[in-house]
């Protein structure tokens, strides 16, 4: 093997990591593992200042492997990548040391935090030396999409795919476009009609012949990977085919029923926020005993930050009760209101001003309770004044009060699809505790997964209102988009190799590859890895009695001399 | 100092790790026992990473993958599970307690059960005392010069 130079790189982070580790002291250290030429530390790694330090670095000391200790490998591993492909050296001769998510920021022992950082770095150390230069792979990527959802989120992403000259297969479960923004009558905060928005977007989707819409089609399981994906669809009778997925199945209201202190399906005239909207949509608003109500009570945070159901608040529901309060008044201007709020979250252009006119509105109360308390419990009354009655403790007065009311809509909040399981295992992506999907990144990468080509968009991800759904599926629009323009996308090279000298021909890799991505070469009684299959698990390389299967960048090697490294100070201890 | 055991972990990258990086984010506190290996997929885990962490002064092994159905690469978890049960009836007779090698299913939203973890398998390692597998091989065997 060529000398080994290998640089080390430690971050401050602010002081996010030199807060809880002796950054400082961490540089110097590593300055003693073998191998290591060159070790610093930096405010921040990752900044550009940071990044051309390693760049100028490697071309200076003629370093070969470069070892960053900083965040978590999937915050910034493609950026260091990057910066040291720039110069010049394969991006694959990196190792990155996560110092903070796993060390930093959950550890309190300063010294002994200080030491565990020391350890990840000689594990990377003593790992980086064993790295290869791998050269990425690049595929074709087939231009047309797949649409999972046929509602507001999944329409917009697959109209502006279309407009861009792509072909879209637009999948939809039930037999109509629209999700649930079709039952919406207006929306927040400006009243603006919710049907009228969603009928052009049909009519537009309905009619553009780059769109393919698949009614009531449910996508069971696509094979491949990013830029070649196919799934069968109706049993088989047809194929398609397609380069990206964008999963917009979005949300399913909260059953209230699961709540009793609320008597929803048992009680007359307890409705949920959707039934609402009907009735607004048909333009009455009425009991179930044919009247026009006199007193309507609104219930926010139903199944929403309760740990007993959702913990999540919802995002829309304060708004869409100022909404319905604001359309009570106006088509029974003499009627009653009662908001029942735990805290009104009226965030967003125009929505302040919505909570202010609402707020203003004569005969309108508000009334406060505490959702993670006792809840208000509604019961019918003999009283013929009001048919229902709800009871609480007011939380500002310390009151308990005794709302009467004719109607009352519960603001149910978002829960996620049943069958999300279903979905998450088709497409590939991953649930998070709510069933919602998970994104890659919070923050940094909120519509893309782990997943390569696969993009989350509206309220199938969390909570959110319209405009977020549209910005969400327009982001996911561009990132295709753009993949597209470059032509080809760069796959993961760290897939599986057979060595055929050393393979025994027993077959076990083919039984334990879960994509069939091993195939026996009968005259050599040998196996062999088609890499653009190979997904890179590893599980043949661990099955393999021979060792004949080398996992690149996963190799026996590599990680026994992590192992190495990481107890490099225990060892010495044990005489 | 009283004892304080060294604890190597095994995390896959879509699930595990995804889940002890989302501890770190929640400024969840945990033992700092605990060193982490990254591996793509549990199923890449084989009896020889474990050993030589044993051999190598390890106190005590937590593999970590995705919950049965769920990982990414279809039922990686499944063959780790099953080497897993398999190693520690064979490492019961090296002499090591069961109770030093551990699985847990670990999910990317679970940043909280990580920590809990952590510190439950610390806490049951310290009660067991260091590994001293390799202290007495080498004693048994006078191998110490070759190390």
């Amino acid at each position: 093997m060529k000398e080994l130079r290998i640089g080390v790189y430690v971050c401050w982070c602010g002081t996010n990591i030199s807060k809880m580790v002796d950054v400082e002291n961490a540089s110097e250290l590593a300055k003693d593992l073998p191998g290591v030429v060159v070790s610093k530390d930096y405010k921040y790694m990752c900044s550009d200042p940071g990044q051309e330090t390693i760049i100028n670095d490697i071309k200076e000391h003629d370093l070969n492997r470069i070892v960053v200790a900083a965040c978590s490998p999937r915050i910034h591993e493609a950026t260091f990548r990057k910066a040291i492909e720039k110069a010049g050296l394969n991006q694959y001769m990196l190792e990155i040391a996560n110092i903070r998510e796993h060390v930093s920021w959950v550890h309190t022992d300063k010294e002994r935090a200080s030491q565990k950082a020391h350890a990840l770095i000689a594990a990377a150390v003593t790992r980086v030396k064993y790295h290869e230069s791998l050269e990425k792979r690049y595929v074709d990527i087939n231009p047309a999409s797949l649409v999972m959802g046929g509602g507001i989120s999944g329409m917009s992403a697959a109209l502006l795919l279309a407009e861009a000259g792509k072909q879209v297969y637009l999948a939809e479960k039930e037999g109509s476009l629209g999700g649930i923004t079709k039952e919406l009558d207006l929306t927040f905060p400006y009243l603006h009609n919710a049907r009228q928005l969603i009928s052009e977007l049909e009519y537009k989707v309905l009619n553009h012949d780059k769109i393919e819409v698949l009614f009531n089609t449910e996508i069971k399981d696509i094979s491949g990977y990013v830029g070649n994906f196919e799934t069968q669809l109706n049993g088989g009778n047809k194929e398609i085919k397609f380069g990206h997925i964008v999963v917009a199945t979005g949300l399913k209201p909260f059953d209230a029923s699961r709540i009793p202190d609320y008597g929803y399906g048992k009680l007359p005239d307890v409705v949920t926020a959707i039934e609402f909207e009907a009735m607004l949509q048909s333009g009455n608003i009425f009991t179930t005993s044919g009247e026009e109500p006199k007193k309507i009570a609104v219930i926010h945070c139903v199944g929403s930050r309760n740990e007993l159901y959702n913990e999540y608040c919802s995002r829309t529901c304060c708004l869409t009760a100022l909404k319905y309060v604001n359309q009570i008044k106006s088509a029974i201007p003499d009627a009653d209101v009662f908001d029942i709020y735990a805290d009104l979250r009226s965030f967003g252009k125009g929505c302040e001003e919505l909570y202010n006119t609402t707020a203003a509105l004569e005969k309108v109360v508000f009334l406060n309770y505490d959702q993670r308390g006792e809840l208000p419990i509604i019961t019918e009354t003999n009283n013929k004044d009001y048919k229902l009655s709800i009871n609480f403790r007011e939380q500002l007065s310390n009151v308990d009060v005794e709302v009467p009311a004719d109607l009352v809509i519960l603001m149910t909040g978002m829960s996620a699809q049943d069958d999300a399981k279903k979905v998450s295992h088709a497409a590939g992506v991953s649930l998070c505790g709510n069933d919602f999907f998970i994104e890659k990144h919070p923050k940094l990468d909120p519509v893309a997964t782990t997943t390569d080509g696969v993009f989350i968009v509206g309220s199938c991800q969390g909570p959110k209102d319209i405009p977020d759904s549209i910005s969400q599926a327009r982001a996911a629009v561009a990132r295709i988009l753009a993949t597209l323009a470059t032509g080809t996308k760069a796959v993961e090279v760290t897939t599986a190799q057979v060595n055929e000298e050393m393979c025994c021909g027993c077959q076990t890799c083919i039984a334990v590859c879960p994509y069939t991505a091993i195939s026996f070469i009968e005259e050599k009684k040998v196996s062999e890895v088609n890499e653009i299959l190979c997904k890179g698990c590893g599980t043949c390389g661990s099955t393999c009695p021979t060792g004949a299967i080398t996992s690149k960048h996963f190799t026996d090697q590599q990680i026994l001399s992590q192992i190495e490294g990481l107890l490099k100070k225990e060892k010495e201890e044990i005489v | 100092m009283s004892f304080q055991p060294t604890i190597v972990a095994f995390l896959c990258n879509w699930c595990s790790y995804t889940g002890a990086d989302l501890a770190g984010t929640s400024r969840l506190q945990y033992a700092d026992n605990i060193r982490i290996i990254r591996v793509m997929c549990s199923g890449r885990i084989e009896p020889t990473f474990i050993l030589k962490s044993l051999r190598e002064g390890a106190d005590g092994v937590l593999i970590c993958g995705c919950h049965p159905g769920d990982c990414h690469y279809h039922e990686g978890n499944y063959k780790c599970l099953r080497r897993f049960k398999l190693l520690q009836k064979y490492t019961e007779q090296l002499g090591i307690h069961q109770d030093r090698l551990r699985l847990e299913w670990i999910s990317a939203s679970e940043g909280k059960q990580f920590a809990e973890l952590v510190d439950e398998m610390s806490e049951t390692i310290t009660k067991l005392g260091p590994n001293t597998m390799t202290e007495e091989m080498n004693r048994e065997f006078k191998i110490a010069d070759y190390d």
